[in-house]
């Protein structure tokens, strides 16, 4: 069939109106509202300032530290929950009891919404380790989410708990497309276990390290909830994320316009790290 | 070409069911025409109504539903979001959207002002001239009232009365910075006969509570006690940034640790409830959460004035103002003032308000030996007597409270930057957003 038979646009033509209105529309217009001054107010008019949002951003200390506050976090989450995940997938995928029931206490994580899980472990941090590090004098266990480094550790804990679960289920699928005659092979050529990981199951498995990895960089970069109702950007701010200073600085601070521009200047940021890293993944993987 | 035309069917159904979600949303102040025949009844009508007050929904809508029974031909939709800065972003959003509420809250001149082009004035309103002296100031503009009050709040240092008698400490000598001073010194020297595990409970994560309420005690002098002076002034001085420095930091030192990641409910709820600590710094409007704790702490508790300046002047103030949306429809706009009017100046609204939601009245003619719990009988004693000062922080600058000093004070409690540079980077903030 020809590609521009007029069946296929019908077909296609629901979803493209679909995406053009809520994502292809709102981003243009986005770019626009980025070079005005607005609060947000429909009945006022946005006043056009050119490129003075963007270049008020590169100065603007709390944006700046929000981007390296994400960029840490990003970079420290993507390799643990992966590590975790994978780990859990061999963990369940190997010959021990219990593997299903296993499987479904990993998941079960991540089935709870993130605000929630924010409240859960905000109590967890701040009552239950204080309790148990006053019990045993442990003092690294007391004053969690006071300071901006528990806070952070507190945030990867939380997101990691949360995501490894999900991650596991994606490296669950490739490691059980494994054919177990390379396994068998390998080990009449008496390969120990960790050289099979090495040579044979990583290489197999790498379309799912592009795959996961692209998920946890993307949703590292656009976490929000957890943020909020774990630490909700204190103390003094340090612990905010990007997501979270868009969003103050478009509606607690009601200047719309800039906060259009941080969103896109870190649309952009986003997207080119997603893509670098989708491109370099993918030449790892090999074909059977 | 038989599946042409279907296909072009199916393309056009869906096309059709899009713009039909487009127009489900329209319920902003619609007049609907469903009861013409009953004459007597008039026409009917649907006010949206959108508040902020998340702890007397219950008791609020039952006195809507009561509203509704002896009118009619009146339906008000009732949606409550609570929180300061959440119920601003989510007016915002509805806005945006198109979905006007036709009564809303406004906090002060500041969302006055931002909102200016939607509220309209109040006009024959029996509520508007009930309302005490000064509770309209916020909201007047050239001698027009635009919003209605909600009620009076108070803050102060909430203490247990019990704790403080064992102690033998008497809160009404505590009318200085010195003296109150001396008393948490007493109190933290008998800790451990008092069962105590610190004498204040200082919530460094809650912003609002040294962003909003501690700043405008020490700063409303140098404002006149004056929302309006606030909001007109292009600069703060900090004036007394000593004394409130030396407030804070005896909060925190006396305070159970570690203060930063210490919330309102650890606050209110787990220490002081539980007779943890002595004295927090609160308003009226915790009392219900410690009734539900300890209802003996409850009854027990009184309250204090911050001591500022030598004085001891309990800021009393209007947390929100009820406004009318200008954009509905002329019969909706006085519908919703009579509802308001009815609620505030009515028999059964009067019960309403002071026994159910437990609000100190803002309205003359109430009985007010009704009030029942001992926070707000002190706070209306307060303002009868005509000892009170304002509430300025409802006049600072969008983002002032919270981000910037809130933040700021954060930092300093933790020990990056100096009590200098928060007063410096608040009146820069100042400055330039104003």
């Amino acid at each position: 069939m020809k590609t521009k038979n007029i069946m296929y646009w019908v077909f296609i033509a629901p979803v493209l109106a679909a995406l053009l209105i809520v994502v292809v529309v709102p981003f243009v217009w986005g770019i626009y509202y980025s070079l005005t001054e607005w609060s947000g107010d429909m009945a006022q008019t946005p006043v056009f300032t050119g490129f003075g949002n963007y270049v008020s951003l590169f100065s603007d200390p709390t944006f700046l530290g929000a981007l390296w506050f994400t960029f840490k976090y990003a970079i420290v989450t993507v390799i643990i929950i992966n590590v975790v995940g994978f780990s859990l997938a061999l963990i369940v995928t190997s010959y021990i009891k219990s593997k299903n029931f296993l499987r479904t206490v990993f998941f079960m994580p991540n089935l709870i919404g993130g605000l929630i899980l924010g409240f859960v472990w905000q109590f967890i941090f701040t009552d239950i380790f204080n309790t148990i590090g006053e019990a045993l004098g442990v003092e690294m266990l007391e004053g969690w989410l006071a300071t901006p480094a528990t806070g952070f550790w507190g945030l990867v804990i939380l997101h990691v708990w949360q995501m490894a679960g999900y991650i596991m289920i994606i490296y669950i699928a490739y490691l059980q497309s494994i054919p177990d005659e390379l396994l068998e092979a390998a080990d009449m050529d008496g390969a120990s276990y960790m050289q099979k990981l090495k040579n044979v199951v990583m290489p197999l498995v790498a379309p799912a390290f592009t795959v996961s990895m692209f998920l946890t960089l993307s949703g590292a970069f656009k976490i929000y909830d957890q943020n909020l109702s774990l630490t909700g950007g204190g103390p003094g701010g340090t612990t905010k994320m990007i997501a979270m200073d868009i969003v103050d600085t478009a509606f607690a601070m009601n200047t719309m316009g800039l906060a259009q521009a941080k969103a896109v200047i870190f649309f952009i940021i986003v997207a080119l790290l997603s893509l670098t890293q989708v491109y370099y993944n993918k030449k790892k993987e090999v074909e059977l | 070409m038989e599946k042409f035309k279907w296909s072009y069917a199916f393309l056009f159904t869906l096309i059709l069911m899009l713009g039909a979600c487009g127009n489900s949303g329209d319920a902003g102040g619609a007049v609907s025409d469903e009861t013409e025949e009953g004459g007597s009844e008039g026409e009917s009508v649907t006010i949206d109504l959108y508040q902020f007050k998340v702890e007397f929904r219950d008791q609020f809508e039952s006195l809507v539903a009561q509203y509704e029974e002896e009118n009619p031909n009146v339906t008000i939709n009732v949606e409550t979001v609570g929180g300061g800065n959440d119920y601003g972003a989510t007016l915002k959003s509805k806005i945006a959207s198109g979905e006007e509420p036709d009564i809303f809250n406004i906090g002060g001149p500041q969302d006055y002002a931002d909102h200016q082009d939607r509220i309209a004035p109040i006009e024959d309103s029996e509520a508007a001239d009930a309302a005490l002296d000064g509770t309209l100031e916020a909201v007047t503009v050239d001698d027009q009232v635009y919003g209605l009050p909600y009620n009076l709040e108070g803050y102060g240092l909430i203490y247990n009365k019990s704790i403080f008698e064992e102690a033998g400490i008497n809160p009404d000598d505590l009318t200085t910075m010195e003296d109150l001073q001396a008393a948490v010194e007493t109190l933290d020297g008998m800790k451990e006969e008092l069962g105590l595990e610190a004498v204040f409970a200082f919530p460094g994560k809650e912003r609002w509570v040294y962003g909003n309420h501690s700043s405008s005690s020490f700063l409303a002098p140098e404002f006149n006690n004056s929302v309006q002076e606030a909001f007109e002034s292009d600069t703060v001085e900090f004036e007394l940034s000593e004394e409130l420095k030396n407030y804070i930091d005896m909060q925190v030192e006396y305070s159970e640790q570690p203060v930063l990641s210490l919330d309102y409910s650890q606050q209110v709820e787990a220490l002081y409830s539980m007779e943890k600590v002595a004295m927090i710094q609160q308003g009226n409007w915790a009392y219900p959460s410690i009734e539900q704790i300890a209802p003996e702490v409850a009854e027990n508790s009184g309250i204090i004035p911050i001591p500022v300046a030598g004085e001891s002047k309990m800021p009393v103030g209007v947390p929100q103002y009820w406004v009318v949306n200008s954009g509905a429809e002329e019969n909706v706009q006085e519908a919703a003032v009579d509802f308001l009017d009815w609620m505030y100046t009515s028999d059964a609204g009067k019960e309403a308000v002071i026994n159910d939601f437990n609000f100190i009245p803002a309205y003359e003619g109430y009985d007010t030996s009704q009030i029942t719990d001992p926070l707000s009988q002190e706070i209306y004693q307060y303002s009868e007597e005509g000892n009170t000062s304002g509430w300025v922080f409802l006049g600072y600058p969008t983002g002032f409270a919270e981000e910037t000093f809130g933040n700021n004070v954060q930092q300093y409690i933790s020990g990056d930057i100096t009590w200098e540079e928060v007063v410096e980077n608040s009146k820069a903030y100042w400055e330039e957003n104003r």
